[in-house]
Order: structure tokens, then sequence, then C-alpha cells
């Protein structure tokens, strides 16, 4: 009871406090379903229990903030709902609606005691901030930043954001290090958070880094898997997604679920539904280098065999030509010289026997022609005056004329004259 | 002397002589001298066919024998 001093009421704090207690009490009877937006979650892991920071905020500002209570059973219970439904856990920045009475304690003063909080409405709000983010993307040009760019021929140098434990980390590593085909990759881990709200900040500062050493990769991958279906909400995130959308490198993408594609993904160059599918993207751009590459060689091959073969071929035809022209030319000049020695000889010959015939002739015709064979034969030969007399009718009665014999000559006289026809 | 004439030369002047002599374009006087040259030459000629005839057999012999060495010099796959 208040103490009455100088008449003057005074109550002590506890009373102060417990009025308002008992006012508040009195006014706010019923549960409100209250829309506010969780800033901070506030979870102590070792009471079990949350005291989440609410707020509503305006243009950006804060113009209600409020604690609230959320005790450890009602937590975990709401939280296995939202597991269930969401795939996601209660996580910080999200506006949601919930169920809560007013309250007020003496000791730890106003607040709200949220007794539930509708999945559905954060399911919406969780689909709003997806679309948001895909929006946003395109209206800065950025959503196919990644997909556009060129991919390298040989996929070797990966740097992989991932964790050391990751169930898919150690598929993917199983797949890419034994494949069958000698396929040699060289892989990098950046270590980094993957689901909840911690992991787009660890994912981003991945990034950030491998930004600064793109020369060294080809590619980066971001590996999960093993690690269920829950807080994959955060791959949702435009600054994620905006990360990887930007990325000068390809960013592939194996984060291993069967739920709805997130931004991330669909902004990556290219996205795996689970880590061992990647290892098997990976491995088929191997084989489109690998595998033309293969099939050149053996034509290389191939084709010089057979243009040696043709070559040789030709050499050995060409052989054969040359024997065969070469000794024919050889042949043929053989008979001509032959030829012309034997026709050298042939008219050689004819030719001397000619000039023998002609000259057997000659001989004759001179010999016929000789006085002195006439002369033996009984002729004689008649001159007068040194001169050959051939006609009587040269001569005259009385010339004095020379008779040549073979053995010598006489002179006489013409005395008488006498023709042939009898003058 | 008889060297330096090639075979297309010396069977040329073979031919050209020849022609004369079957003609009748030489004389008596210079039958003799002519068939003399043409002897030298018909000789030039064989010598010179002969020794390309040896030539060429050694050479055809040679390619004859060359792809059996270079097949065992460079041993292929398979």
């Amino acid at each position: 009871m208040p103490e009455v001093i100088e008449s003057k009421t005074i109550f002590s704090l506890l009373e102060v406090t417990r009025s308002i207690q008992k006012t508040i009490a009195d006014r706010y009877k019923n549960l409100y379903w209250i829309k506010a937006e969780m800033n901070k979650l506030n979870h102590y892991s070792h009471s079990g229990h949350c005291y989440p920071e609410l707020v509503e905020k305006k243009d950006g500002k804060i113009v209600a903030e409020i604690r609230s209570i959320l005790w450890k059973a009602d937590f975990q219970r709401i939280n296995q709902q939202f597991i269930k439904l969401l795939n996601e856990p209660l996580r910080d920045g999200i506006t949601m609606l919930f169920q809560a009475g007013i309250s007020y304690d003496p000791m730890y003063g106003l607040s709200l005691r949220i007794v539930d909080i509708d999945p559905t409405f954060v399911l919406g709000e969780l689909e709003r901030e997806k679309k948001e983010s895909i929006l946003k993307l395109q209206q800065e040009g950025i959503y196919d930043t990644n997909k556009k760019l060129p991919f390298p021929a040989v996929p070797k140098r990966l740097a992989i954001i991932s964790v050391e434990t990751s169930k898919g980390l150690s598929d993917f590593y199983k797949i890419i290090n034994n494949n069958p085909w000698g396929y040699r990759f060289e892989t990098t881990l950046y270590p980094a958070l993957l689901q909840g709200d911690k992991s787009i900040p660890s994912i981003i500062k991945q990034l950030s880094l491998l930004a600064e050493c793109t020369d060294k990769y080809d590619a980066v991958a971001i590996i999960r898997g093993g690690g269920g279906e829950v807080g994959l909400s955060s791959y949702n995130n435009y600054l994620l997604a905006k990360a990887i959308a930007t990325f000068p490198l390809p960013v592939l993408t194996g984060i291993g679920h069967s739920t709805n594609e997130t931004v991330s993904e669909m902004v990556a160059y290219k996205n795996a539904i689970t880590p061992s599918e990647l290892a098997d993207f990976l491995i088929q751009k191997f084989h489109n280098f690998a595998i033309p590459l293969d099939q050149s060689q053996e034509k290389l091959i191939y084709f010089s065999k057979q243009h040696f073969l043709r070559e040789r071929n030709a050499i050995a035809h060409s052989m054969q030509q040359i024997s065969w022209s070469s000794k024919n030319k050889i042949a043929s000049e053989k008979h001509g010289v032959l030829i012309l020695t034997q026709r050298l000889q042939l008219f050689s010959d004819q030719f001397l026997r000619e000039k023998q015939t002609s000259l057997e002739h000659l001989d004759r015709l001179v010999k016929l022609a000789d006085p002195t064979q006439l002369l033996k034969r009984g002729f004689s030969i008649t001159r007068m005056n040194g001169k050959i007399v051939t006609h009587i009718s040269q001569l005259q009665i009385g010339d004095r004329i020379e008779t040549i014999f073979i053995d010598g000559k006489i002179t006489g006289t013409v005395t008488h004259k006498e023709g042939d026809h009898g003058q | 002397m008889a060297n330096s004439y090639t075979y297309t030369d010396a069977f040329e002047e073979l031919q050209i002589i020849v022609a004369e002599i079957e003609t009748g374009k030489v004389n008596v006087d210079e039958l003799s001298e002519k068939i003399k040259r043409a002897s030298q030459l018909i000789a030039v000629c064989k010598t010179k066919l002969t020794a390309t005839e040896a030539e060429v057999d050694k050479l055809l012999a040679e390619l004859t024998e060359e792809p059996p060495q270079s097949d065992s010099a460079t041993p292929e796959e398979g």
C-alpha cells in the first residue's frame, strides 16, 4: 500500500509497475494478430528462449519498435512448422504475421509475447522477396550477365565455394577425380557457410576474394549437398544473386535440393540440381573438347598415312615409267644409230659402186675412142697439112697427104677422087 | 675431243652425213673423209649409249632396292 508522508501519497516502484501491469492486463486481454518485421530473432541457445526485436519501417526509417518474447516451447513448435512448410527456420529480417499478447512485467518492462507465427504469410513474404530480387536484377540488366560469359573450352581450374565436410563436395570430388577418361581438374576450396542468413555475407566474401584472382581459375563452383533442404532462401537474396550474376567468371551451382530453383541458381552460368550432376556437366565439357580432338588425331594419322601411301605409289609408278622409258629410249637410240650405220654402209657402198660403174663405162668409151685401137684394126688416119681429113671434099687432085698407120706413116699425092655415090 | 661431243650433237651430225651420202651431195674426194668422220661419230654415239645404259641400269637397280631398306630403317608401329 502507498505511504502518505506530508500529505503526499508515495508509491513504491513495484506498486507503480504492478499498477501498470494490471492496467495493461485489463486493457489487453486478448491475443492479437500483428504484422511486423523481425529485425533480430535473438535466440539464446542456453535457455532456448528468443527475444525478437520487432520493428515497423516507413520509407526505410523505423517508426515503431518493441521487444518480444518467444518462449522455448513456442519457438520450437513454430520453428518446426516453418521448417516443415517453408523449408526455412525462423530467421531475421523478415516481415511476419504473428499472434501475440501484450504484457508488462515489472522486471522486464513492456513486451509482446508471441504465441504463434503464420507460416503461410511468411511463405508469401519469401516469395515476394524472391520476385523482388529477380525483378531488381532484371531491371539492372544483370540477370543474364553470368550466363552470357564465354565458357572455357576446358574448365580445368576450379575455385570451389563449399565446406570441407560437405557430403555433396565429397561426391563431387569423387566423380571428377576418379573419372575414367583421365581428365585432371585442379580444385581450390574457398570455405563458406552454405545455408542460413550467414551464408549470404560468407559466400559474397569468398566471391570478392576470388574476383581478385580470376586469372587463376576457369570457373567457380558453389557446392552444397547433404545438408537438407533447410535454409536455402538465402540463395534468393538480392545481394548474393547479384554477386553471382556479375561475377567475371562463370559461376556453377550444385546446391543439392529438390525445391524450387533459387535466384542465385537462376542467374548462375549453370545450375546443376546436385553436385554430382555438376561434376558430370564439367566432365561433359571435357568430352566436348576431347572427343573432336581424338577424332582429329585419328583423322590426321589416317590421312597422313594415306598421303604417304599415295606418294609411295606415285613414286613406284614413276620409277617403273622411268625404267621403262629410259630403257626404251636407249633401245630406240641404239636402233637409230644402227639404222644410220646401215644406211651409211649401204649408201657409201652404192655410191662407190656407182662411181665405179661410171668409171668403167668411161673407160670403155675411152678405149673405144682410142685411135690406136682403130689403127690396129686396119683403119688409118689421113692428114693434110697436119689436119685430119674426114671427107674427100676436103681434098683436091694433087694435094699432098699423109697417111698414118699403127706402126708409121706414108706420104702420097691425091691422083683420083671418087665419091661413094659414084661422083 | 670425242668426249666433248654430246650424244645429240654427234647423232645430228651423223644424220647429216648420211643424208648427204644418200642424196649424192658428197664427191669422191670427200667420201672417205666423211665415212671416217661418220664412223667416229657412230663410235661416240655407241660409247655414250653404252655408258648411259649402264648408269641407268645401275640407278634403276638402286631405286628398286631402296624401299625395303627404308622400311627396315624405320620400323612401323603395329
